[in-house]
């Protein structure tokens, strides 16, 4: 056992509490805010010496000198010789820690006094509660970073069970940017949780969505690792490697030529797969490109018409020039001229209870979409989509979003999301647990505002989503400014480095000035994590993630620069057969318009065929090129017989 | 040396508990507050003593002193006494005493208690046995017990044979003065150790005077608060109120009655302009020696090092080295 390194205290000014204890130490006593500590107990409760853990939350320093000017008179004014005094003055190092556990824990009464311990490894898991979930055959402990203090080093674990479902989930971590905290905690969090969770506890996959900056961009691509990260790896039980299994989605520019991401560098595309929706999967959740005052209850009806009559069925009316299957953006909006017209026809006011008006507006707020988010949304209905029904074990699914408008946005996360959530209700998403990232939370699920699709939806997810399996890894900045229900309802909570402003709101008022204090000036990798079993917050130290940092991926492999047709078909197929050239894509394509050469182009890419030329190819032939007419042979004239009367 | 006053604690608490059950009819004195040491009730003196540095008393600038000189004191020894009038018996008063002392180790310029010699505590009754129907317990290794607490009796004859009379300030008195002894017992006790161990020179707070082997210690240094005797007459008396601060006295031969002879110099360790004329001033007690204005010199130096830090906020700071200070907050702080 180690030496004591303090006593535990208590006056009637500052006396302990069932909750909270005070104690000296020596001087140089290698504690801080942080640190946990034991109290062994000097009298025996029921036969057995009591133990409490606690952690330091305040320290306070002071010496015998009553007034500053004390200090002043003794050193006649001149700070310089007070570094002479024959004698330093008593001096107290006084510490205040919080409980974490006391043990029995009942009777509960006030710490005792008693020695003070610097608390080893086993003391840790025992003070953390850890001690549950480390025992053999309940082994859900997920690695998260590693506690350190004075010449202690205990890896702290999270509860699966807690933080991934079904007893509490999700995990909201807050840090300022600029540091790589909340990116960086997350990666390594998602790397712990592929090695750690529980085989007995099924599969798991993480959809990420990159919403900002190249970040998630290079998660297969192995980074660098400090020597002491290797130490920290190793402590961890984690291999400081990439991910194994990253698939990257991404929609096209408005251009359509190249995907729109930070990881568009031709050597990089093998895994990225282009996200495009066509009318079905846009309809569907109209609700959140449509704000409140587009979709009124008339126009809401309106939709809700089209969507079951008109898309993807044959659809005829008397008012309409010919029957009609809407299929594309293009062919909805054929039909709406169609219908238009046919009303104009008749002079009429509405149609099938619909006012002309409100079919001007919605005709107006869809057709709209397909410009608004251009890229993502195809006129022509090709669609490109995650593989649901089909989500790999330990595969980390990155949808980069970062450079697409607020609304492209919105209805990337909300679809998916929902559809990630269909899938599990129905248990065949492929994996029994999906972790979602997001960052900006504070952009998706203000505290404030207008109530959006998504904020509901992540409400939702927030308060629902553990039974189904689908858990929240969400990020912010300002955890003051997220919606309370999301945050309160993560049963994990990580803090990195945090802004004085954010800490000086009422969320944080139940941390000691001291932790405060501490976590604004965190250094990079340090973590406060609340978890369910931990009584108080604890510090950790994790490794620097073994993927590549966005800034080293984007210098490494630079985002491709708009390209000419010939070029972006050339970079999307060369992936899937390296044969292909740009003379053969000039050749192929020559004839043919840009956009029925991007079409051919999805559809390849969405078929990823073994023969890729062929079927690249294939794609034109339905279209027959435009031949100059054979010039008619001039016809023979008849000579006239030889008998015609009327023969010149 | 410290006296402290404060409230009843647990030990009075418990001797009076103790004696009320066996003293049918003994009270508790309420408020019981710690008593005054006899020594204040000595009237100040004058006296004159031997000069050994010249042959007249003069002021002398200690040399060398400046902001960084340093000091030779490796450890400080103070006492401290709580007397307390807990009880009492018809007109016998009924004392607590707790007696302390300590000495504090300088180590890497912080004090700590000396691992050689813990510090000494004794919590004793001081009874006038005569006075009282109290049946003592057989008397173990000399000392009479009463209970857990050793018992001195305030009441027994002096040299003369006679016997105190009853009058309870004078069963006070000697009672007070029991516990001064004492705790002077246990200061000389633990100079003495210092002594054996012959390590660095040792602060003492008051006289070293007591104790031959202390008083003949080249590594025992007496510093002397108080002067209700000044060892000066005359002319001499003129010199040492107007030393001016870092000045000294020459050295003159203090030889008490029933004590050792010791050397002894004045020394003002603060500006007095604006205060008393004692302010500032101490008197130092050494071993006497052959050269002592070079060692009077040279311990003086190390007294006026030892004023920095104040002993603020301690009333008597303006004499007091704060390794005394810090000695009398830890016996505070066990007794």
């Amino acid at each position: 056992m180690s030496e004591a390194l303090g006593r535990v205290v208590a006056t009637e000014r500052k006396p302990n509490t069932p909750h909270e204890f005070h104690f000296w130490t020596a001087i140089d006593s290698p504690v801080g805010i942080g640190t946990i500590v034991r109290v062994d107990g000097a009298n025996p409760m029921d036969g057995q010496i009591p133990h409490i853990y606690g952690i330091i939350v305040e320290g306070f320093s002071y010496t015998d000198l009553q007034s500053p000017m004390h200090d002043v008179l003794g050193h006649d004014g001149l700070p310089t010789t007070a570094g002479y005094a024959a004698t330093e003055r008593a001096e107290i190092r006084l510490y205040t820690a919080a409980v974490l556990r006391q043990i029995p824990e009942e009777p509960l009464q006030p710490v005792p006094m008693g020695q003070v311990f610097l608390a080893e490894e086993a003391d840790v898991q025992v003070a953390l509660r850890m001690d549950s979930y480390l025992r053999e055959g309940a082994n859900t402990g997920i690695p998260i970073g590693v506690y350190r203090a004075g010449g202690t080093e205990a890896v702290i674990y999270l509860d699966a069970d807690f933080l991934l479902g079904p007893e509490a989930a999700h995990l909201n971590i807050t840090g300022v940017s600029g540091l790589a905290t909340k990116t960086s905690a997350v990666e390594w969090l998602l790397a712990s949780l592929f090695k750690h969770f529980p085989e007995d506890k099924g599969s798991i996959a993480a959809v990420c969505f990159n919403v900002k900056g190249p970040d998630l961009c290079y998660l297969d691509q192995p980074g660098k690792v400090e020597k002491s990260d290797e130490a920290l790896y190793e402590k961890l039980d984690v291999e400081p490697k990439p991910f194994q299994s990253v698939e990257y989605f991404a929609p096209y520019t408005a251009k359509g030529l190249a995907l729109n991401t930070f990881r568009n560098n031709e050597a990089l595309l093998d895994n990225v797969t282009p996200l495009t929706w066509g009318l079905r999967e846009v309809l569907q959740f109209a609700e959140v490109l449509l704000n409140k005052d587009d979709i009124d209850a008339k126009a809401d009806a309106l939709i809700d018409f089209i969507t079951e009559n008109v898309v993807d069925k044959e659809f005829s009316d008397p008012i309409l020039s010919k029957k009609h299957r809407v299929q594309s953006f293009a062919d909805l909006d054929a039909w709406f001229r169609d219908v238009l017209q046919g009303m104009e026809r008749k002079d009429g006011e509405s149609w099938r209870t619909h006012h002309v008006a409100t079919i001007r507006k919605v005709r107006n707020r869809l057709s709209n979409i397909s410009t608004r988010c251009a890229g993502l949304v195809t006129d022509a209905g090709a669609v490109s989509d995650l593989p649901f029904g089909s989500f790999e074990d330990r595969t980390v699914y990155v949808v980069d979003v970062a450079n697409l408008e607020e609304d492209a946005q919105d209805l990337i996360f909300a679809r998916i999301v929902s559809k990630l959530r269909e899938h599990l209700e129905r248990r065949d998403l492929g994996v029994k647990h999906i972790v979602v990232f997001v960052d900006e939370l504070n952009k998706y699920a203000p505290g404030d505002g207008a109530d959006t699709y998504v904020r509901k939806m992540l409400l939702d997810i927030a308060e629902r989503g553990r039974y189904l399996g689908l858990v929240l890894f969400s990020a912010q900045q300002f955890r003051s400014q997220v919606h309370r229900r999301v945050v309160g309802n993560s049963g994990t909570s990580l803090f990195g480095r945090m802004d004085p402003d954010e800490l000086s709101t009422p969320g944080y008022a139940v941390l000691s000035p001291a932790t405060r204090t501490k976590l604004a000036t965190l250094e990079k990798g340090q973590l406060m994590i609340r978890h369910p079993h931990f009584t108080q917050p604890i510090f950790v130290r994790f490794p620097r993630p073994a993927v590549m940092q966005g800034r080293e991926g984007s210098e490494r492999y630079p985002q491709a620069s708009d390209v000419s047709l010939d070029a972006a078909i050339l970079r999307a197929l060369r992936p899937l057969d390296p044969t292909i050239s740009l003379p053969w894509v000039q050749e192929i394509t020559a004839l043919y318009t840009q956009e029925e050469v991007i079409r051919a182009r999805n559809a390849t890419l969405l078929a990823r065929p073994d023969n890729v030329k062929a079927y690249f190819a294939a794609q034109f032939r339905k279209i027959i090129p435009a031949q100059a007419a054979p010039r008619p042979m001039a016809g023979s004239i008849k000579s006239a017989p030889e008998n015609d009367p009327y023969g010149f | 040396m410290l006296v402290s006053n404060s409230g009843p604690d647990a030990a009075s608490r418990a001797a009076i508990r103790l004696l009320m059950r066996r003293l049918p009819g003994a009270s508790a004195v309420e408020g019981s507050s710690n008593l005054e040491l006899s020594s204040t009730s000595e009237q100040p003196q004058l006296r004159s003593a031997e000069i050994v540095e010249g042959s007249k008393l003069r002021a002398n600038k200690v040399p060398d002193v400046t902001r960084t000189m340093a000091s030779g004191f490796g450890a400080f020894l103070d006492g401290a006494q709580k007397v307390r009038m807990i009880g009492r018996y018809e007109s016998a008063p009924l004392v607590l005493g707790i007696t302390s002392a300590a000495v504090r180790v300088r180590v890497n310029r912080r004090l700590v208690t000396w691992g050689d010699q813990p510090p000494r505590l004794e919590h004793k009754l001081y009874l006038p046995l005569r006075y009282l129907p109290l049946s003592m317990e057989p008397p173990d290794a000399g000392q009479p017990e009463y209970g857990q607490w050793p018992v001195v009796d305030t009441s027994t004859a002096n040299s003369n044979g006679e016997y105190p009379s009853p009058h309870p300030t004078m069963l006070l008195e000697r009672a007070i003065r029991a516990v001064d002894q004492e705790r002077e017992a246990l200061e000389d006790e633990l100079a003495e150790a210092w002594c054996a161990r012959g390590e660095a020179p040792l602060f003492v707070d008051g006289g070293i005077s007591r104790s031959g082997r202390v008083a003949s210690s080249t590594n025992v240094i007496g510093v002397i608060k108080s002067h209700r005797t000044l060892y000066v007459e005359g002319e001499a008396l003129k010199t040492v109120v107007g030393l001016g601060k870092g000045e000294r006295s020459s050295v003159f031969l203090v030889s008490p009655r029933s004590r050792h002879a010791v050397m002894s110099w004045y020394l003002r360790l603060r500006d007095p302009a604006g205060h008393d004329v004692l302010w500032g001033l101490v008197r130092v007690e050494m071993a006497q020696c052959e050269n002592p204005t070079e060692r009077a010199d040279e311990i003086s130096r190390w007294v006026l090092a030892e004023t920095s830090p104040l002993a603020l906020p301690d009333g008597r700071w303006d004499k007091m080295s704060y390794g005394i200070r810090d000695v009398e907050e830890f016996l505070r702080a066990i007794s």
